[in-house]
């Protein structure tokens, strides 16, 4: 995206419309740069080509890491104290796989948090820029990027696709 | 629920919300003063002693263990309503799993505290974290005692989180149509969430994944707390069957709380157009095949010790039936399996009152069912000189009105300051129904 390139925003009432908005903004060769909505769409995301999501792999290393600790903490507690007692191992799997359970689960569950944070990049300060407060009850908000001298005809264009305002705001 | 909109649940959510008149802060006060007396009979007990409380000789797992299985049942339909039954995409939980996760919340702390009021010397209860002691001697990770403490505080964890999250693009919503200090807070609360796509691509992803992670996690919990009995040998104690019957349980109760707290919760916020009465329809027939699930437990039990010919087993049921706790045993057997089968008549599940007094009858039995249990079975064991009976006193008493007192004042508390309805899954709900 061009460094002076301005940002506008059209705001449209359901995911239809929205849709039908990007991909006639895409053809005229406008950059569409982010779609906020109030749910989570596929079509939407398909539309604007966002990669998959890598969410699953910080939960799978969380659940490796608390099922090897869970098996580690009673087996090194276990250790500590070497005495057999009625002939049985100091190291009791069976019991152990209960704490590699839970700690599988909470640890995949710390991970799936860590991928929150930086995938969906929250906490973000930011967030307010561009963003149209709207967007977090009914209305859909298309931000496109356009060079200064196209401004006027991106407008026209939102305006053609059914847009409900315009918010403008120089980058 | 064609007629709703986006924004039409907005406002309904949003009205909840506002300022709270006397009759909410008069039930406040009401229920903060139940908490405060609670806590005070738990501080008279840490300063007069555990001898306080009725457990004595043979019974030495009173109503405190009573109460913190009963509560932990409470908590389980909770990540039933939003973990196993988003996995299976039933469309009637959107509504209530936004007051059944909170339920979850409070429950699993609330059951929490239990072990620390019935471990007597409170401050000791560094003994069961994973920590040597003086002697450089650690807990013992074979004794379903720690895999309890393990289980509930990653239960705690994980229920905590998973309702947050939930929370989130709510949050934003009302910090959007805020105004000031409340504005601020919403701001921190909500993390900066702007519904782009390429957060909700995640946020989904996470959101299942959570869910997919609590189904395993709500199924073991129960059977681990259930092995803090199946483990010892006691007779009514030890059998195979605990986990899954103790897990089937747990729905049953919750399921009955969510009645009990939704009802109340649709009457009072005008959620007819939200909280539908084919969603109440569908949490009473969960609990008529739950209580089936109950019911056949009961008569497994009662099959297995008569099958097995073992003499003690037998005299075990025989007494739970017919000994010194019979009243409380058919309590429990009347409640949880023969009251809910009433949700079988069409004209009893689709009208609020019965709906809600049934859901109340349902929790008085599966207390009573956790009674029967713990301190049935412990007050009747091997040897007939040492059989006793239990009966709890005013400071277990006390304690225990000040734990339902805490749970309905956080609960209230929630109702007035946070989304009781998820609007985020209601709205994705009509967009999948238009």
């Amino acid at each position: 995206m061009n460094t002076d390139a301005i940002i506008v925003t059209g705001l449209y009432n359901t995911q239809e419309e929205t849709l039908a908005a990007v991909e006639k903004i895409q053809e005229k060769g406008f950059e569409v740069t982010e779609v906020h909505s109030p749910i989570p769409s596929n079509a939407l995301a398909q539309a604007l080509d966002r990669k998959k999501s890598r969410i699953g792999w910080f939960t799978l290393t969380g659940g490796l890491i608390g099922f090897f600790s869970g098996f580690a903490l009673p087996v090194f507690t276990s250790t500590r104290w070497n005495l057999i007692v009625s002939g049985k191992p100091i190291l009791s799997w069976i019991p152990f796989f209960v704490i590699a359970f839970e700690f599988t689960i909470l640890f995949a569950v710390l991970g799936n948090v860590v991928g929150i944070v930086t995938q969906v990049g929250l906490p973000d300060p930011d967030y307010e820029k561009n963003y149209d407060p709207e967007c977090s009850g009914s209305l859909y908000g298309i931000e496109v990027a356009s060079p200064p001298e196209n401004a006027d005809s991106l407008r026209d264009l939102l305006d053609e696709t059914g847009s409900l305002k315009k918010q403008r705001e120089t980058k | 629920m064609s007629q709703l909109t986006f924004e039409t649940i907005n406002t309904t959510v949003l009205d909840t919300l506002s300022r709270p008149g006397k009759a909410y802060w008069c039930i406040i006060c009401l229920l903060f003063c139940g908490v405060i007396m609670g806590a005070s009979c738990w501080a008279y007990q840490i300063f007069v002693g555990v001898g306080v409380a009725g457990m004595n000789t043979p019974v030495h797992w009173g109503t405190y263990l009573i109460n913190f299985v009963f509560w932990v049942g409470i908590a389980h339909s909770g990540t039933l309503i939003s973990a196993i039954l988003f996995l299976f995409r039933a469309g009637w939980r959107n509504p209530i799993a936004r007051a059944a996760e909170t339920m979850t919340v409070f429950a699993v702390c609330i059951a929490g505290l239990f072990p620390f009021i019935h471990l007597g010397r409170v401050w000791l209860v560094f003994y069961m974290l994973p920590i040597p002691n003086q002697r450089t001697l650690w807990p013992n990770f074979q004794s379903p005692l720690i895999f309890d403490v393990i289980a509930i505080s990653t239960y705690l964890t994980v229920s905590s989180l998973f309702w947050y999250t939930g929370l989130l693009p709510d949050l934003a919503i009302i910090r959007d149509r805020s105004q000031g200090v409340r504005k601020k807070i919403f701001k921190v609360l909500s993390l900066g969430w702007s519904g782009r796509t390429g957060q909700w691509m995640n946020y989904s992803r996470a959101y299942l994944l959570f869910a997919g992670l609590a189904t395993p996690l709500v199924i073991s919990v129960h059977s681990v707390v259930s092995w803090d009995f199946a483990l010892s040998v006691t007779p009514g104690w030890h059998t195979t069957i605990f986990a899954p019957y103790f897990v089937a349980g747990a729905i049953h109760s919750g399921l009955a709380m969510v009645l009990t707290l939704c009802i109340p919760l649709r009457k009072i916020f005008k959620y007819e157009a939200l909280i539908t009465m084919d969603v109440l329809e569908s949490i009473a027939k969960t609990i008529v095949f739950t209580g089936i699930i109950v019911g056949f437990s009961y008569a497994t039990e009662l099959f297995i010790a008569w099958y097995s010919h073992n003499s003690i087993e037998m005299e075990t049921f025989w007494w739970r039936a017919f000994g010194h706790y019979a009243p409380e045993y058919w309590i429990m057997v009347i409640c949880n399996t023969v009251i809910p089968l009433l949700y079988l008549s069409k004209k009893i599940r689709t009208h609020v009152i019965p709906l809600f007094i049934i859901s109340i009858f349902v929790n008085i039995g599966m207390w009573f069912e956790r009674f029967v249990i713990i301190a049935g079975s412990v007050a009747h064991d091997f040897l007939p000189n040492a059989w006793g009976h239990y009966s709890p006193t005013w400071v277990e008493g006390g304690i225990m009105v000040g734990a339902f007192c805490l749970f309905f004042f956080l609960f209230l508390l929630f109702v007035k300051h946070l989304p009781s309805v998820s609007m985020t899954e209601m709205k994705e709900m009509i967009h999948k129904v238009e």
